[in-house]
């Protein structure tokens, strides 16, 4: 017996006209205030795919260059630049953000929510991304482009080898980039655990939005590192402080180290995501459900803990103990059979069922045989003496460029044809789909199956020519013309986009008789209604569930309380828990972003006035925004159908707003113990620590900034016990007086030490801890008057909480970190003796 | 506030008993790596190489464990169709930990000394 539908029908009247009221897009200029995830994510698949043809015309000045030995198409300079911005552009500027990108567009209609939770903070992490993405990718028009390797080792980066701007544009330009990343990051966990349709537990759960899961979370574990190693060596560029000159007591592998720590997850970073879209693309194409979706959903979340412990792989010819190298090479042929456990279901379930014929499936089988290739090659490589061999030559070139555009750009070509009839019912054209695919295809392998031969042969990768009589002619000149037809297959698709995208609208149906919800009718407020999911496979499972939906007989087919809303339910079974009210459109996310892409570029060209003016509108900017939120509405609880009366909003641990500050909180403390690490890694190289002539302040005075800062953090408990009371305020402010006092303890102890950064490695790792638990109290500062300001303005309210729950986790935070670091650099020199 | 129909569903405990294999593996993992690493540089120099002994005692414990988790999630192969995501997952995470700690600490049997 089927259970009755949450609501009736007919509808009343204007409900319909009211939920598109509130979310209607805005038009002409004001379009750049839209934060829906819809108008959101299609200009960051957009703005993606201009990156990838940019980067994609620098890797045929490359190949042009390659073409013929001798060749002076390009300077040795300008060949550096365009090499490391090909490699940069495409992992920083492309890939990542083409992944959270279309998570971005496809999620939420694939989950059945309204929207992502945080609209604002994605509308902010683009803008970011785009913002600064093109300014960095300028430079190179004005020759300060970034010149040494996309992984930027040092010491060829540090200021001796490379003493322009050049490599400052990276270090600072992919930084903050990859915050950007991080927003997204948070913002698509709490989604996938928060926003799902009822009844979708994470055992139906689209194995795609696992695969964001998994990614979103491995995000969170390895970028942090890579921000701290760029923090490391912009301090070293610009103070002075030697973390990477052995001279001085650091230590070139200790960026390779936090480098790869990042570097090698993100492989399956941007891998992930394209096979989670080709475990929901496959079933649907093959008509039958997906073989063995428990065992590829372990592999998912296999793959990416096991990532973890392959970044030294990159590093099997620097130097590394024997016995290190066995246990990194060991797993990364273990990372192998996880992998292979996706690829033998995609290969079963194709095999399981009767597949249709068209560009999805062409360019997916196109992917696995790609991408199987490269995993082979992969497998070499992870033998140690073969890569001694081949380490630094084109036969690496060829494996990650399998590897990557056979993992990441062909699902993603796949993904275009298969959901961009979401964007106005138009499918792309089905002949021409045959040119593209068989000339990217084709064209791929032409140009990258010689590089395995020319790397053999010994060409090393990024030399900027080569001389005649090395037998690498003829490969390379192939290399070349197959690049060029790849670039047309592009070119064809871009042209057939265009052409689609311009046609009339349609109705979108359910084109491939997917599975899937996203394919549910759709506009700017989502689907009409909230669907109640039964099953893995909803729409074959629950064949008139569209029809329903569309009708509003489904949860919250009105806006309850007259904002943007969508229902916030439990992380397992998916069962309502309370109405989350969405923020609306605003500029403030613009103006934020704008102001934090404007402050990094600028202080990286030492415009510090401008860089500053850039620095306060972003911090405006996010207050101002933030201000707006936090606020209650007037209805305290719902009828959202079914039955079902749900709380708006929710408090505390319930809340996700709660949950994301956590997350963001890991991530700060991965940055800390990245920056610990390296505290660790440079003592680690002394025969005596502290080094003669360092030492550290008395200890008394470590018990002195760990009372403070705990003083602090029990009266900001106190505040958050003294919510609608006239002390709160107050208790903030003490609070942020027991943490500037903590914080001017510990710069006093370190002055009277004596402690030079400049002087020692050791010195200065110290001072980045230091440094590190400073931009928190500098935050702090920030945060305590602006809660202050909240609670005598009346914004603080028993229902209207999240603000202070949320700066009382910073906060403790920050004591914990405070601690920490007192006792990490106390702890090593004892560990040591 | 609270949703009165609000039950909690233990997220954290049934998680880390799903990835408790995938733990064990990185503790291993970071355990061996860390050692081997600390042991073979200027201020934790160690006469002789790395510590096999240390290291050898670490995978015995990390397999038995590993073992006892396959062995006690073996009833999933009984029933295929029944078991749920959390079971399977905790199974083959099992499984895929057992093979990879098992493979990776090869080394400590075949290679001594940091050179």
């Amino acid at each position: 017996m089927t259970a009755p539908l949450p609501e009736p029908i007919p509808r009343p009247e204007g409900e319909l006209e009211r939920l598109e009221d509130v979310w209607r897009t805005p038009r002409g200029w004001r379009f750049l205030t839209s934060v829906n995830n819809t108008s959101i994510g299609l200009l960051y698949i957009g703005t993606a795919l201009l990156f990838f043809v940019l980067a994609g015309i620098l890797g045929l000045l490359i190949r042009t260059q390659l073409a013929l030995p001798d060749n002076g198409f390009l300077s040795p300079g300008t060949y550096n630049q365009v090499f490391t911005m090909h490699g940069t552009v495409m992992m920083f500027l492309f890939a990542i953000p083409v992944v959270e990108a279309i998570a971005v567009y496809l999620l939420p209609n694939m989950l059945g929510a309204r929207d992502l939770p945080f609209p604002r903070l994605s509308a902010y992490a683009y803008w970011a991304y785009a913002i600064g993405g093109l300014a960095f990718f300028c430079t190179l028009f004005v020759g300060l482009a970034p010149d040494g390797g996309w992984f930027m080792y040092p010491p060829l980066t540090g200021t001796k080898y490379s003493p322009g701007l050049n490599a400052d544009f990276w270090l600072l330009g992919i930084g903050f980039i990859e915050i950007s990343a991080i927003a997204g990051a948070i913002e698509l966990i709490i989604g996938i655990l928060f926003t799902r349709a009822p009844g979708m537990t994470l055992g139906r759960m689209p194995v795609y939005a696992w695969a964001m899961l998994v990614v979103a979370v491995m995000i969170v574990f390895a970028f942090p590192a890579v921000i701290a190693g760029t923090g490391l060596l912009e301090l070293e560029r610009a103070f002075d402080w030697p973390f990477f000159i052995a001279e001085r007591g650091g230590d070139p592998l200790l960026w390779q180290h936090l480098f790869w720590f990042f570097g090698h997850p993100e492989v399956y970073i941007i891998f992930l995501p394209a096979a989670g879209m080709v475990s929901t693309m496959v079933p649907t194409i093959a008509g039958t459900s997906l073989v063995g979706r428990r065992a590829v959903i372990a592999a998912l979340v296999g793959v990416g803990v096991f990532s973890f412990g392959l970044w030294a792989h990159h590093m099997f010819t620097a130097g590394l103990g024997v016995l290190e190298m066995s246990f990194v090479s060991a797993a990364s042929m273990a990372v192998a059979v996880p992998t292979a456990i996706q690829v033998f279901a995609w290969i079963c379930t194709l095999w399981k069922g009767r597949v249709q014929r068209g560009a999805p499936t062409l360019f997916l089988l196109g992917f696995m045989f790609i991408f199987v290739m490269g995993g082979l090659t992969g497998v070499m490589v992870a033998v140690i003496p073969f890569d001694w061999q081949v380490h630094d030559t084109y036969f690496i070139v060829a494996h990650f460029h399998y590897v990557l555009i056979g993992g990441m750009v062909f699902p993603v070509f796949a993904a275009m044809y298969y959901w961009i009839p979401l964007i106005n019912g138009n499918r792309l054209s089905e002949s021409w789909a045959k040119w593209v695919f068989w000339l990217m295809f084709g064209g791929f392998n032409v140009a990258f199956f010689p590089m395995h031969i020319t790397g053999l042969l010994g060409m090393p990768r990024r030399v900027y020519t080569y001389a005649p009589d090395l037998g690498w002619n003829g490969l390379n000149l192939l290399s070349t013309v197959g690049a060029f037809v790849f670039a047309a297959g592009v070119v064809l698709f871009a042209l057939d986009t265009v052409r689609t995208l311009k046609r009339k609208t349609q109705p979108v149906g359910n084109p491939w008789k997917a599975s899937t919800l996203e394919w549910l009718t759709s506009e700017a407020y989502g689907n009409r209604s909230i669907p109640r999911v039964n099953s893995s496979n909803p729409l074959w499972d629950q064949p008139t569930l569209s029809q329903e939906v569309d009708e509003g007989r489904h949860y919250l087919p009105q806006t309850a309380t007259g904002h943007r809303e969508t229902i916030a339910t439990s992380p397992v079974g998916a069962e309502p828990r309370y109405l989350l009210v969405l923020p609306g459109d605003s500029w403030l996310p613009l103006l934020a972003a704008a102001g934090t892409a404007g402050f990094f570029l600028l202080l990286t060209m030492k415009l510090n006035l401008l860089a500053t003016l850039c620095g306060v509108t972003a911090v405006v900017g996010t207050l101002a925004w933030l201000w707006q939120s936090d606020r209650a509405v007037a209805q305290t609880e719902v009828d959202v159908g079914g039955g079902i009366v749900l709380p708006v909003g929710a408090t505390g641990t319930a809340s996700h707003s709660w949950w994301a500050t956590i997350i963001m909180l890991v991530v700060d403390a991965s940055i800390f113990a990245s920056f610990a690490f390296a505290y660790l890694h440079v003592s680690m190289r002394l025969q005596v620590c502290p080094p003669p002539g360092s030492s550290l302040p008395p200890g008394e005075q470590a018990w002195l900034s760990a009372g403070l800062l705990s003083a602090g953090s029990v009266l900001v408990w106190l505040a958050t016990r003294a919510i609608g009371k006239r002390r709160m305020p107050w208790l903030v402010l003490a609070a942020l007086a027991c943490a500037l006092a903590s914080f001017g303890v510990d710069l006093h102890g370190l002055r009277a030490a004596d402690l030079a950064p400049s002087e020692s490695a050791w010195g200065a790792a110290v001072a980045t801890l230091a440094a590190y638990q400073g931009l928190h109290i500098v935050l702090l500062m920030i945060l305590a008057p602006y809660l202050a300001l909240r609670g005598w303005r009346g914004h603080l309210t028993a229902r209207s909480r999240a603000t202070l729950d949320n700066i009382a986790l910073v906060w403790h935070y920050t004591t914990l970190q405070g601690i920490a670091w007192l006792s990490a650099v106390r702890l090593v020199p004892l560990l040591m003796e | 506030m609270t949703n009165p129909n609000r039950a909690s569903e233990h997220f954290f405990r049934r998680l880390l008993r799903a990835i408790l294999p995938l733990l064990v593996w990185l503790l291993h993992f970071a355990f061996c790596y860390g050692l081997a690493a600390a042991q073979c540089s200027p201020g934790g120099l160690r006469a002789g190489g790395p510590d096999r002994m240390a290291m050898g005692a670490a995978t015995v414990a990390a397999l038995a464990i590993l073992a006892w988790l396959v062995w006690r999630g073996r009833g999933v192969l009984g029933r295929p169709g029944e078991a749920g995501l959390w079971e399977w997952a905790a199974f083959l995470f099992a499984a895929l930990s057992l093979v990879a700690v098992a493979w990776s600490s090869m080394g400590i049997l075949l290679v001594a000394g940091c050179a």
